[in-house]
């Protein structure tokens, strides 16, 4: 503002470029106003969350007037059309922690592994195209992802499920169990004089080699022997959903990893630590609260999306046997508004109709804190950045 | 440790990164390819002759002589069929009610079969259902068809400890030392001339309307919505994120307000997409009543709400990556601020603008939750422009959910699901894919 009024006004020699008084009044008062109205332009973002809290709020509470919040929470008999209508929702309050949960375990592990792969392993050329395969993984309608849960990747488990997760175990199982069997080795070799050493390697390689096949094997026979009831359960959706929030995890992360700065990298390495320790005691701690940020992001994304809980998630309002068996169907939150909106939508007022926007102000409110938390952590992690 | 172990872990460590890449990449495409292939087989797919008696019939295309000299041809093929049910039916009236008894059912389910498979035998009187009044258009569904009118399944549940076991029982031997006997083999031989299968290209797929809940015709309707849907909503998001945009980046200082707006921006982003339906129902329906009920208007502004936040992301970004010399050499010139953003800050932030608005409206196409509530229909004709104030609308993403769920034949109806799963997933990456593009060349400029 100042250059151009000066520039324009005053300092300027030419007598026919001066603005009078009044023209200099006008200009000021249309900046003004000008910028009040961009204000309130802007400021409709503000109007429309408040207007969301409002209005969700508004059609919430006479639920929690009529019905307490007693039952709501703690209850898992839902029967909202029975004569005398039971509304407790604990059991979709537990589906959609199971499915979120499912979800976080899958992404954030590989999600981070991937950050931390694109930010200081994969050279610049390569990542030109890792990019938009993340960003087309986030592109993806959740309806498609949906359809694909419920026609493809439902079936498959059914039948291979078994057989599938008996692989997963196997590829995941046997590298870590290597690397596990190395590090022992190394670590109990030093701790020995230098005559045993190498004997005392070979044994701890060969016992605890044998040990981890032998375990693996036996968890994957009995994986492979395990049928799956139905394909549409909290496992399904899970990773399903998992695939869903790691965008957001990557590219979060990948963020707070490149604003730690070359220097504590540097340092690092010049003291002697190869990438991999650079990266788990300097690089991580550093970026910690941006990766806690995308996190939250991520259990975001997974607890409030809907069309793939609601095609896959199997709708059933139980909590499952034993409460950690992922391979039982769900019903989540999410699932329950789109779900039973169409029936209480026909008799707006009642309780019916009032306990979905219950469950729609919970979810507000998770969502909102959840918010707050990752925008603090997010501005802790440029403030260590930029300080 | 030793330096040989911790290169080892070094190693793993890279390499669990280059896996976790590696499967994301599978998973896209483990997830796109089925849909793709099986998306295309809803246009590209091997026709029977029914197929193109209903095109000819409801929609005036093909060859009318070509197509009543298909027909005759398969009528002929078709007859011997029909004459050995006659004959058997006539035999079963004069015979004893105990052969009565024991072959009446039996026929009528194989007759229902066979009319599954071939439509409504001839001379027979019209079905009101428009399902029932054609045999199978898809070669591929008349196989299946076919496997039902050569065996009958059963159920078996005498082991209570598992699901129903499946068992395949061939009818023939149902109807042994009958005239109809002959009949499955018959069929089973003669499929192919009773139905000319030929690939065939049905790209007015995509410009058909459907008829009979989408047994049949395209999904025309359903992209109009979506496009409706998704351009009204960013009619009503582009001026506020856009403007929003540029007072944040050029006018607004760093005031405790201006924190608590971008605090309500990234709210807005993280509100979960269901509520936002919600809250179009309770606010734009119930309480503004922009419409009686449903309509595309309402959907238009609850979807516009939803991407607001990205969109002012985007142009946030966009206008920030301008060079700070642009701006200070048109401040220099005598151009005011708002003469400045106008003719210097926003062409060349342009490009950077239409990839978020690219992004965010194939955000807006895709999105299923908050339409459910204000304006999507599961069955409707295709909306006039003056329609959209008022009536509601079929959409790809909210009849992909209502196809794959709710549909009262899912399995039947397959491939319009993976159609509209193709055109929809298609339209979406295309945009992105012209976001990325944009902004290669965008990036490239800028630098140089």
């Amino acid at each position: 503002m100042q250059t151009s009024v000066e520039i324009a006004g005053g300092k300027v020699q030419s007598p026919s470029l001066l603005l009078s008084n009044r023209a200099r009044l006008r200009q000021r008062i249309a900046a003004v106003l000008g910028n009040g109205f961009l204000l309130a332009v802007t400021s409709f973002s503000m109007l429309a969350v408040l207007f969301i809290f409002i209005f969700i709020a508004r059609d919430a509470l006479p639920f929690f007037q009529h019905n307490g919040l007693r039952e709501f929470f703690t209850s898992t008999h839902w029967y909202p059309s029975a004569g005398e209508p039971e509304f407790g929702a604990l059991a979709m309050f537990f589906g959609s922690a199971i499915v979120t949960f499912g979800a976080i375990l899958v992404a954030v592990p590989l999600g981070i592994a991937a950050a931390v792969c694109l930010s200081d392993v994969i050279p610049f050329a390569l990542r030109q195209f890792v990019k938009p395969i993340i960003e087309m993984l986030a592109a993806i309608p959740s309806v498609a992802y949906g359809f694909f849960a419920l026609v493809v990747f439902a079936p498959l488990l059914q039948q291979q499920g078994g057989h599938l997760l008996a692989v997963a175990v196997w590829i995941i199982g046997l590298p870590s169990a290597v690397l596990v069997i190395i590090v022992l080795s190394d670590v109990a070799g030093d701790r020995l004089s230098d005559r045993f050493q190498s004997w005392a390697r070979w044994g701890i390689i060969i016992i605890l080699g044998s040990g981890a096949l032998f375990g693996l094997m036996v968890i994957g026979k009995s994986l492979s022997a395990l049928r799956i009831a139905s394909g549409t359960n909290a496992f399904n959706v899970s990773i399903i959903l998992g695939i869903m929030a790691l965008p957001t995890i990557v590219s979060v992360s990948e963020d707070a990893l490149q604003s730690v700065g070359r220097e504590l990298r540097e340092g690092s390495y010049a003291l002697g630590a190869t990438r991999a320790e650079t990266i788990v005691k300097i690089v991580l701690p550093a970026a910690r609260s941006g990766i806690l940020a995308a996190v939250i992001l991520g259990v975001m994304r997974a607890i409030g999306e809907t069309m793939v809980v609601w095609m896959a998630s199997g709708n059933a309002s139980q909590i499952p046997q034993p409460w950690y068996n992922m391979l039982d169907p769900v019903r989540t939150l999410t699932a329950t508004i789109a779900g039973d909106m169409g029936e209480a939508d026909q008799v707006t007022g009642s309780s019916r109709y009032h306990v979905l926007f219950a469950m729609a102000f919970c979810l507000l409110v998770f969502s909102f804190v959840c918010n707050l938390v990752s925008e603090r952590f997010i501005r802790r992690s440029r403030q260590k950045a930029g300080g | 440790m030793n330096l040989k172990t911790r290169k080892i872990l070094d190693r793993a460590f890279a390499g669990s990164g280059v896996f976790s890449i590696l499967l994301m990449t599978a998973a896209l495409v483990v997830i796109l390819v089925p849909m793709l292939i099986r998306g295309w087989g809803a246009i590209y797919f091997t026709a029977t002759v029914e197929h193109r008696h209903l095109m000819l019939e409801r929609f005036d295309r093909g060859n009318p002589e070509r197509v009543a000299d298909e027909l005759n041809s398969t009528r002929e093929t078709r007859a011997p069929l029909y004459r050995m049910i006659t004959e058997f039916e006539k035999q079963l009236e004069t015979s004893d009610s105990e052969s009565r008894k024991r072959y009446t059912t039996p026929l009528r389910e194989l007759k229902k079969a066979i009319h599954d498979l071939l439509g409504p035998a001839p001379g027979a009187i019209r079905p009101m259902l428009m399902r029932d009044q054609y045999g199978q258009m898809r070669w591929g569904r008349a196989l299946v068809k076919l496997r039902n009118v050569l065996y009958r399944e059963e159920w078996d549940y005498s082991d209570p400890t598992r699901g129903g076991i499946k068992a395949l029982k061939p009818r023939a031997a149902e109807f042994t030392g009958t005239p109809v006997e002959p009949l499955c083999a018959y069929l089973e031989n003669n499929l192919t001339d009773m139905m000319l299968p030929r690939r065939t290209l049905y790209w007015q797929f995509l410009t058909d309307n459907s008829y009979d809940s989408h047994f049949f015709g395209g999904i025309w309707p359903e992209i109009l919505g979506t496009f409706y849907l998704a351009v009204g909503a960013m009619l009503f998001a582009i001026p506020l994120g856009l403007i929003a945009a540029i007072y944040l980046t050029e006018y607004a200082r760093e005031t405790r307000l201006i924190g608590m707006l971008r605090t309500c921006i990234s709210t807005l982003a993280g509100v979960p997409s269901i509520v936002f339906g919600l809250f179009g129902l309770a606010f734009f329906i119930n309480t503004l009543k922009v419409s009686s009920s449903k309509s595309v208007l309402a959907g238009s502004l609850t979807l516009a709400l939803m991407i607001l936040p990205t969109l002012i992301r985007a142009s946030e970004e966009a206008i920030r990556a301008v060079p700070h010399t642009y701006k200070e050499a048109a401040l220099s010139l005598g151009a005011g601020r708002w003469h400045t953003v106008m003719s210097v800050i926003l062409p060349a932030a342009l490009p950077g603008i239409l990839t978020g608005i690219v992004i965010s409206m194939g955000r807006a196409a895709g999105e299923t939750a908050p339409i459910i509530f204000t304006a999507a229909v599961s069955v409707g004709k295709p909306l006039a422009l003056w329609q959209v104030f008022s009536q509601p609308t079929p959409a790809l993403s909210w009849n992909i959910y209502n196809l794959a769920t709710e549909h009262e034949a899912v399995d039947e109806i397959r491939h319009v699901q993976y159609g509209m799963v193709l055109v929809l997933v298609s339209l979406v990456l295309i945009l992105n894919l012209a976001a990325i593009i944009l902004r290669a060349r965008v990036s490239k400029r800028l630098k140089g």
